[in-house]
């Protein structure tokens, strides 16, 4: 096939990605406008005069370190009880033989299937009754719930593709089960156990509606709702201050994807066995 | 000396019985290859070995231990598997390595250890690289290295060649003899190819739904199969098999096959089956002149040799005729038998029946 020239691609590509981007680009301008040029009556794409004032407002007379801690630790807590659990789960569903091992996989499946929503209602009750309502710990559980079964199916795809022989060869060359399991199977899985994480890690820095319901004070209240709650009240919404908080939320998330895009890439292509 | 020893060897996969029970001696230093048709059970039985699998009951001993019970790491042996199961992510020195690190080898004897294999298998070029840059023929090289390197007391090889092309093939069956010879240590080797095993083996299991059909030195399995099994499974092209029955033809032995009345050159004393399978090899059937005729059926010239396959009167032979033979398919050939080389099973059990005086 002959290849286009690269400047039609780009012509097709960049309206889409700053079609895409608009909302965002839009975040950042407004964060940085002054509070008068905001609501003028011409509205300007680009700011007149760039300020910081609102970032400095954000993180110094407003409780969002606060939240964006507990953000931090609930988004980390929760992404490494996932990946521990599904990464182990995902192993023995793949590689040992027991009764209701199907059963088992596609009951995690279901659950998934499940619109959050229906769970939130005995989520609440049950963590009430065992004492952890309105802390983090009850979000991490929470969140466990619903990304697990995910997790759980995407490490299970993964390390299917990986072959039995490169952990038998490991045993016979001296590695314990779970040395082999260490040594072959967690670098072979590395590309997939990543992309999961980062998954999960998301899935919980983003979620809103179970923070919502289960967590009400400022202690354990994540950026998502914390946000919300300090800057929009019935009467007022703090368009500048909301929009300082947005950019500064999804700075990690960019970091994040920025440092990890490499590891994705580079892990995907690597090694695999001939035959 | 490792003696490798399965007593009584069974393995079941729930209802299914893949070995029903197993009884093997393998000799310390000994080149051994397990052989038959896919299903057959001989990888299973390597793998028993190995200690990837456990046997259902029955014990199986390598040197004076009891091996059922032990881990793989434990057993003293290394292992080639037909994927050859190179760890992507290591290089190729670490992985030859690794089964010397998980044994807790001190790092500077690894490195000698290191240098002896890749000299002795050429991979010196190759050990920074991945085993994703290496070729089959490579990749076959760096696996041995890891088996090589630990010298273990027995090595488990399970289709290492299957993977690779025919030229190679028969280079690395040169080298595998060859280490064989040097390092003296007591080989299994598993394939489903007769030529590798009869060109490498000291002797020969061959295997058929988890039994074992005979187990012999290569050129005893050719000139004399245990049953039929074996008769027409080992040989290319395949012995020409048929039923037929033995007579006294005043006092020597008849065997009437077909329309033909075979003279043995043995007597026809002691006991004698009443139906027999008649075996006879393609070498064993001379084309030009004889007592009986036969139709051209089918003409396949090697070069070498031309394989004929001929219609005597309704009974199917084949034969080995030397060059390329001007036969042509519908003409009529006159031919003969090797006669002391006819082989015969008796029918009821398919086993070897040999008559007074062979």
């Amino acid at each position: 096939m002959k290849k286009r020239p690269a400047w039609i691609a780009s012509l097709v590509a960049w309206p889409i990605v700053l079609l895409i981007a608009f909302p965002l680009l839009w975040m950042l301008i407004t964060s940085v406008k002054p509070a008068a040029e905001l609501f003028s009556t011409s509205p300007t794409l680009l700011p007149k005069a760039i300020t910081f004032e609102h970032y400095v407002r954000v993180l110094t007379d407003t409780p969002f370190l606060q939240y964006f801690a507990n953000s931090m630790i609930l988004a980390t807590s929760t992404t490494i009880v996932v990946i521990s659990i599904s990464v182990l789960g995902a192993y023995s569903l793949v590689r040992f033989a027991y009764p209701g091992r199907e059963t088992l996989a596609s009951l995690v499946l279901f659950t998934y299937l499940l619109p959050s929503v229906v769970l939130i209602s005995p989520l609440y009750l049950m963590l009430v009754s065992i004492g952890l309502a309105n802390t983090l710990a009850s979000l991490v559980i929470a969140y466990t719930t619903f990304a697990l079964p995910y997790a759980l199916w995407l490490l299970r795809s993964f390390m299917a593709g990986i072959p039995q022989d490169l952990e038998s060869a490991a045993m016979v060359d001296g590695a314990s089960r779970m040395g082999a399991f260490v040594d072959v199977v967690l670098p072979q899985a590395l590309p997939g156990i990543i992309s999961t994480a980062l998954f999960t890690f998301i899935l919980a820095w983003n979620e809103y509606l179970y923070a919502l319901v289960l967590v009400n004070s400022d202690e354990a209240r994540p950026l998502t709702t914390g946000v919300m709650t300090m800057l929009i009240s019935a009467f007022n919404i703090e368009w500048s201050l909301l929009m300082a908080a947005s950019v500064l939320m999804s700075v990690p998330l960019i970091i994040i994807f920025a440092f990890f895009q490499r590891h994705l890439t580079s892990g995907f292509g690597a090694g695999g066995v001939k035959g | 000396m490792v003696q490798v020893v399965f007593e009584k060897v069974s393995k079941a996969y729930g209802d299914t019985v893949a070995i029903p029970g197993l009884d093997l001696v393998i000799e310390s230093g000994e080149f051994v290859s397990l052989l038959g048709p896919s299903g057959c059970g001989k990888s299973t039985t390597l793998r028993m070995l190995a200690g990837l699998e456990q046997p259902s009951s029955g014990s199986i001993r390598i040197g004076d231990r009891d091996v059922v019970n032990l881990a793989p790491a434990a057993r003293d042996i290394a292992m080639v598997f037909q994927s050859y199961a190179l760890y992507p992510h290591m290089t190729v020195a670490e992985n030859i390595c690794y089964p010397l690190k998980k044994r807790g080898v001190a790092k500077a004897d690894r490195a000698i250890k290191l240098a002896e294999v890749a000299a002795l298998l050429q991979l010196e070029p190759l050990l920074a690289r991945k085993p994703g840059q290496l070729s089959g023929g490579q990749q076959q090289r760096v696996a041995l290295g890891r088996a090589l390197v630990r010298e273990p007391s027995v090595f488990l090889l399970d289709e290492p060649l299957s993977n690779l092309d025919a030229s190679l093939r028969a280079h690395m069956r040169a080298e595998l003899i060859e280490l064989h010879r040097r390092l003296g240590k007591t080989m299994v080797y598993v394939t489903h190819d007769q030529l590798e095993a009869m060109t490498m083996s000291s002797r020969i299991a061959v295997m058929r739904a988890g039994e074992l059909q005979q187990f012999a030195p290569p050129d005893e399995i050719y000139n004399r199969p245990a049953n039929v099994f074996v008769a027409g499974f080992i040989g290319t092209p395949a012995m020409a098999l048929a039923d037929g029955s033995l007579a006294d033809g005043g006092g020597h032995l008849v065997v009437h096959v077909g329309s033909l009345a075979v003279a043995l050159p043995f007597a026809a004393n002691g006991v004698r089956p009443d139906a027999v399978t008649v075996g006879i090899r393609p070498e064993d059937v001379l084309v030009g002149e004889g007592p009986w005729q036969a139709q051209v059926r089918l003409v396949e010239p090697t070069g070498y040799e031309t394989i004929v396959a001929l219609d005597a009167d309704g009974l199917a032979l084949t034969a080995r005729v030397p060059g390329s033979n001007a036969l042509r398919v519908g003409e009529t050939v006159a031919f003969d038998l090797r006669r002391e080389r006819i082989h015969l099973f008796d029918k009821s059990d398919g086993r070897r029946w040999e008559p007074a005086g062979r």
